[in-house]
């Protein structure tokens, strides 16, 4: 496929249709593929954010399981990167039944953030760039150590 | 049920120039892909014939033949169209149905392309070149991709 991200998450659903539904109502992410089979199962899909696309999928192998199916665990999140608003993306993501883990926050690192679970269980931060913070001035704030800062 | 094989990309235009462009420049923006050859012959040239409701999407070959891919089922600009898809190597019974929907979204228009029924083209058939399902389903999505996607360069003039 033309065009693709070198990085791309592949995310596993119980119900990867309702999945595309309410990620579309919270996130804006837009549905690009969908097959299924000719049992109206879902086969693949593709949504895309920005020039990004995740891929929403079933649990489709006994390695894969959406969190819903353990106990809530994640073991990888998906951070979205925007441009505006996040406060108002993140009224958004509750309005569509996201439950808000961490409200809106500004990070010492300049970054307007949130984080919220999808209906599933899947784990989402989201961050919006409000300040431009210097490597010095992050790492006196935090007294972390900080390389490739730029 | 049948399978399905949806894909979408937005395009910068109205919804009514989209349609526009799909129907009546289809001749010009097409790419014909090896993998859903039409006919066994080299590529012709694409067209709906008449436009409008009764039509027929045709393709005409480099010899003057006329080769009909299916007919038109929906003809609703600027927002849907619906026609039957079938290549010559189909067996004679077997039409699949393409629907072709065109939302404004913003200033652009998302264009969607939902082929149904692919998966009945039989296991030793041509035009399923032994391809599974799975594997054959995701060529057709990416065939359409391509063909929105040069609806899309079609449509700046491409």
């Amino acid at each position: 496929m033309a065009d693709r991200t070198a990085l791309s998450s592949a995310l596993c659903y119980r119900d990867p249709k309702a999945a595309l539904t309410f990620l579309a109502a919270g996130f804006g992410f837009e549905l690009v593929m969908l097959i299924e089979d000719d049992q109206g199962n879902l086969a693949h899909s593709e949504m895309a954010f920005g020039d990004a696309l995740i891929m929403i999928g079933n649990e489709w192998t006994d390695d894969h399981r959406s969190p819903a199916a353990i106990d809530g665990k994640n073991t990888q999140s998906v951070h979205i990167h925007i441009a505006t608003d996040c406060d108002a993306h993140c009224e958004r993501a509750r309005a569509a039944g996201f439950e808000i883990i961490m409200e809106p926050e500004t990070q010492f690192y300049g970054d307007r953030t949130y984080r919220c679970r999808d209906p599933e269980g899947h784990i989402w931060t989201v961050g919006q760039t409000v300040q431009a913070v210097s490597r010095e001035e992050a790492a006196a704030v935090s007294g972390l150590k900080i390389e490739g800062w730029t | 049920m049948t399978s399905k094989v949806y894909v979408a990309l937005r395009v910068r235009a109205t919804p009514a120039r989209a349609f526009a462009v799909f129907t009546a420049e289809i001749g010009d923006w097409w790419r014909p892909q090896g993998l859903f050859q039409t006919t066994p012959r080299a590529p012709g040239r694409l067209a709906f014939e008449p436009a409008g409701d009764g039509g027929r999407l045709i393709e005409t070959l480099a010899n003057g033949k006329v080769f009909e891919i299916g007919s038109v089922l929906a003809w609703e600009p600027p927002s849907r169209l619906v026609f039957s898809w079938r290549q010559a190597a189909f067996p004679p019974d077997l039409h699949t149905e393409v629907e072709v929907c065109f939302e404004a979204v913003g200033e652009e228009t998302r264009v969607s392309v939902e082929h149904r029924g692919f998966e009945r083209v039989p296991a030793e058939n041509a035009a399923r070149h032994g391809f599974p399902d799975q594997a054959l389903l995701a060529r057709l999505a990416e065939f359409w991709q391509a063909q929105i996607r040069a609806v899309g360069a079609k449509v700046l003039g491409g």
